[in-house]
């Protein structure tokens, strides 16, 4: 397709003006060019613009505003310039002043002063768009993006007109510029004024189109700002196509200036240049393209943009080289192509093609208008971007892979290990913590499947970026972290906020060696002093950290290996062992249950079970001993039993109430400890409960018996050998050593039997009492049963006697915890009632 | 983070958030970051005549830097672990502070 005997390969197709969108002008600019081109053209036309959707209209009132009505359609946006105008017109007013200088190296067509601007275009047209760009350049007001609504049109404008070389037809206001009388008359139309007409214009539109089915006013509809240089440039043409290619990239108000100073001047000479047509056109995009991409104009024009925009109406231009202006035709066709049709139709027909035509116009130009900001941003910019903001997801949330180790569990130990104990109400447990991280890195892996099949760009993009993000991760994770800035003479450090550590903006500086006696962590590596309060608590909180620690231990044990073959398998387990019986050894040391008491002073493990924090600690200590360590921790109780904060500070009395602090204390002693302990001693055989009970029996019996912790402590030593009695366990010596432990024991608690109850009889939580009795009485004989019946009758008969006067349910409640004890000697409230 | 760690296991739990403007507002805590941003729906406002023009709202986020207090859900926190938790963010702050 070589209009101009210039090869299509030899042609950028890509250049500005060459694929332009609109353009419904420019063949009727061409009035000059050879007839037998159109013709050739016309042929090798492959109706592209037939196949234009006519859906997608929706929003083209949005875009155009109601511009399908016949009056006030323009509306004044384009009125923005009324105010600029007159000082376009200075400009233009002096632009003859400046340039006079030039006018006698120009000459050939300049006889009205307005010349030189338009000289090296006439004369040398090539280097004229460079011109063109130094004076817009100068005058070019700060974007406001309006000014691209004006170019674009007449860029297209100039070079197609001059490629097609269609007879244009005559618009009724261009035409008389066309003639050479005329030009002295349009030349003084102002800015305003060609407004006006096309106000004018606009609102007579219907006329117009019947008699003269020009297509300015179809475009002053659609772009009404722009058809003011259709108009002019229009005229402009038809004298001199070849150089207006530049102007484009003028000022608005500029590019009116220098396209009308040519029509004063030139007239029919420079047809002289027509057959050199073909050069001007095919450079001036060259140079066009570099200016544009300067100014950033318009990135659609530049090459990358436009082939990036796939919804633009020229997208067929990559493909089609051939059809490079395939814009412009989009179009035109119907106006362009067919003018003879055009007239050939009634008026009806006319006006439903003009129509449609119209609204062809405003559809690209919307399209136009959408697809501008198309290619903006590269693939590789949004890539860029992405990787940013998945790298802030990364920071704030930590890498998804390293969710439940080591690192995540320190950063986020409460949440991680509280979402594992509520496993069964998270399905994952992982979820809601990084979820977008894995969407985002997760989610593309998954599409990895179709990409083996499509390499397409956008899929090789997810895959590039899915793996910068790791190297992000694994490069901020290797990075020393450098979080804090010591300014010099300052007291503190500067801490640098990330994503995980908001706020720590002040961090004071420790000296090395004179903070360290004051620092809570070192004291625990003191030896330890005993009987203070705040060691105590020191030593628990190692206790703890020890616990935590072999916890953490706990969690990393390899599996068992399977054979000694697998050395490997067996050293690691080995290794770990060992690692566990360090720290078994810390834990029992900082238990300091060989510590030996100073004098008058409780057993230092003891002391700690004073504290609640010590308590709560029993039963995890317990999981982490050996079955000898938890018995002996067991003896160490029993036989300190009366100097348990809980049983010595807790005795029960007649007259007062324990305090409430000491009630919670002795309440969780029993829910923490003595479930541990019952534990403990579940496991244990008949002469160890023997022994136990014997050393009861050196301490003060009648403080255990007491209290509750150390009643209920009888209780459960008491019932286990009852237990193992009915297990059939047991060796006969041990059975000897617990009938003499026995019996001794009655005898020191008998005197206090009396006495073990907590408050008067009114008191109801009295059934820890009743249950010891109960154990009592299984194991006793008869004599030492009529013992027991004598020293509580009076309990029982109060208590029996109460219940009457209570309310069923508490009267029952009452009976039955007597019961527990009647029923072990063999007898009922029932008879007593 | 071990607060962060802490309001996370408290999502979809009801909670009372107390501001420093003394307003308190109840509602269901659907999400929290790192600065302690707080994200309530179904909110309401304790003393609702005091501050009519938080009647029509249903869902707030809110800044953490004016948050005063957040009334906690007792049965949802687990205090040992939270002990716990505590003593290895000491941990962690230590060996940093180092």
């Amino acid at each position: 397709m070589s209009f101009f005997g210039a090869g299509a390969s030899r042609h950028n197709p890509s250049a500005p003006g060459f694929s332009h969108a609109h353009d419904p002008f420019a063949s009727l600019s061409n009035r000059n060019d050879d007839d037998a081109d159109a013709l050739e053209f016309e042929d090798t036309y492959d109706g592209l613009g037939d196949q234009l959707e006519e859906t997608g209209d929706a929003f083209n009132d949005d875009t155009f505003g109601d511009a399908a009505g016949p009056s006030g359609a323009i509306g004044t946006d384009f009125d923005f310039f009324s105010s600029t105008a007159k000082v376009a017109n200075v400009i233009e007013k002096e632009h003859p002043r400046f340039g006079r200088p030039h006018e006698p190296a120009s000459n050939q067509q300049s006889t009205v002063p307005a010349a030189p601007r338009v000289v090296p275009q006439v004369s040398a047209p090539q280097p004229a768009p460079s011109y063109g760009y130094g004076s817009s350049a100068s005058h070019k007001p700060v974007r406001t993006g309006y000014e691209k609504y004006k170019e674009e049109p007449v860029a297209d404008l100039q070079i197609d007109a001059s490629l097609w070389g269609v007879a244009p037809k005559k618009s009724p206001q261009p035409a008389p510029s066309a003639t050479a009388s005329a030009q002295p008359a349009k030349k003084v139309l102002s800015l305003e004024e060609v407004e006006a007409q096309l106000r004018a214009q606009a609102k007579q539109k219907q006329h117009q189109q019947s008699a003269a089915p020009s297509p300015v006013p179809l475009q002053a509809q659609a772009h009404a700002p722009a058809a003011v240089h259709y108009d002019q440039a229009y005229q402009f043409q038809q004298h001199v196509p070849p150089q207006v290619g530049p102007i484009p990239q003028a000022g608005p108000g500029h590019a009116v200036t220098i396209l009308q100073r040519p029509l004063n001047q030139q007239g029919p000479p420079p047809q002289a240049q027509i057959p050199s047509a073909p050069h001007p056109l095919q450079h001036p995009p060259a140079h066009v393209q570099p200016t544009q991409i300067l100014q950033n104009a318009n990135r659609l024009s530049g090459d990358g943009a436009r082939f990036n925009a796939p919804q633009h109406p020229a997208g067929p231009i990559p493909t089609q080289p051939a059809h490079r202006p395939q814009g412009s035709f989009s179009r035109q066709p119907p106006i362009i192509t067919h003018p003879s049709q055009v007239a050939q139709l009634n008026d009806e027909e006319k006006a439903a093609y003009l129509e449609q035509e119209a609204k062809r116009a405003k559809r690209n130009h919307k399209i136009f208008l959408m697809s501008r900001d198309n290619g903006l941003m590269t693939p590789q910019d949004k890539n860029f971007v992405t990787r940013i903001q998945l790298q802030q997801l990364v920071a704030a949330t930590g890498n998804p892979n390293e969710h439940g180790t080591d690192e995540a569990l320190a950063e986020d130990f409460y949440y991680q290990v509280y979402t594992q104990i509520q496993g069964g109400q998270r399905q994952n447990s992982n979820q809601p913590l990084n979820n977008f991280a894995q969407t985002y890195l997760f989610q593309t892996g998954g599409r990895q499947g179709m990409r083996r099949h499509h390499r397409g760009g956008p899929e090789n993009h997810l895959q590039r970026m899915e793996q910068q993000v790791q190297r992000a991760v694994e490069a901020a994770k290797n990075k020393p972290k450098n979080k804090q800035l010591v300014i010099e003479g300052s007291l503190g450090k500067i801490s640098f906020s990330n994503a995980k550590t908001p706020k720590p903006l002040l961090n004071i500086k420790r000296p090395e060696n004179a903070g360290d006696s004051n620092r809570p962590s070192s004291a625990h590596k003191q030896v330890p002093k005993t009987g203070d309060r705040k060691s105590e608590l020191r030593c628990l909180e190692r206790i703890y950290t020890t616990l935590m620690h072999m916890e953490d231990h706990d969690r990393a044990m390899p599996p068992p290996p399977g054979s000694d073959a697998d050395t490997d398998a067996v050293q690691k387990f080995v290794a770990w062992n060992s690692e566990a019986q360090l720290l078994n050894n810390e834990l029992w040391t900082a238990l300091r249950v060989h510590d030996h008491p100073e004098p008058n002073h409780v057993h230092p493990f003891i002391a700690l079970l004073s504290y609640s924090k010590g308590m709560k600690a029993m039963q995890r200590i317990a999981r982490h001993l050996t079955p000898e360590q938890r018995t002996t921790i067991l003896t160490l109780i029993v036989v300190n039993l009366d100097s348990l904060e809980v049983v010595r500070n807790a005795q029960v009395s007649e007259a007062a109430q324990l305090s409430m602090a000491m009630r919670e204390n002795v309440e969780l002693f029993s829910l923490a400890v003595m479930s541990t302990l019952f534990n403990i001693l579940n496991e244990l055989d008949l002469d160890l409960v023997a022994g136990m009970l014997s050393l009861i029996c050196q301490r003060n019996v009648d403080a255990i018996a007491k209290s509750r912790v150390g009643a209920s402590m009888l209780t459960m030593l008491l019932s286990r050998a009852e237990i193992i009695k009915h297990g059939g366990g047991g060796t006969e010596q041990a059975w000897r050593a617990w009938d003499l432990a026995h019996t001794r024991f009655f005898d020191f608690i008998e005197p206090t039997l009396p006495h073990m109850f907590p408050g008067p009889v009114t008191a109801s939580d009295d059934v820890y009492v009743w249950q010891l009795l109960a154990a009592l009485g299984i194991g006793a004989s008869p004599d030492q049963q009529q013992r027991l019946v004598l020293a509580v009758k009076d309990r029982v008969m109060d208590t029996v006697a109460l219940s009457k006067t209570l309310p069923q349910d508490l009267a029952s409640q009452r009976l039955q915890n007597v019961n527990l004890f009647m029923r072990s000697i063999g007898l009922d409230v029932e008879l007593l009632q | 983070m071990l607060f962060f760690s802490f309001f996370k296991t408290l999502i979809d739990h009801e909670v009372t958030v107390e501001l420093k403007n003394d307003i308190q507002i109840r509602g269901v805590l659907k999400s929290v970051d790192q600065y302690l941003n707080i994200k309530l729906d179904n909110i309401q406002v304790i003393e609702e005549i005091k501050y009519p023009h938080m009647s029509a709202v249903k869902n707030v986020f809110i800044r953490g830097s004016v948050v005063r207090y957040v009334h906690l859900p007792a049965n949802a926190v687990d205090i040992p672990l939270l002990e716990d938790a505590t003593r290895r963010e000491a941990a962690n702050q230590g060996a940093k502070a180092k």
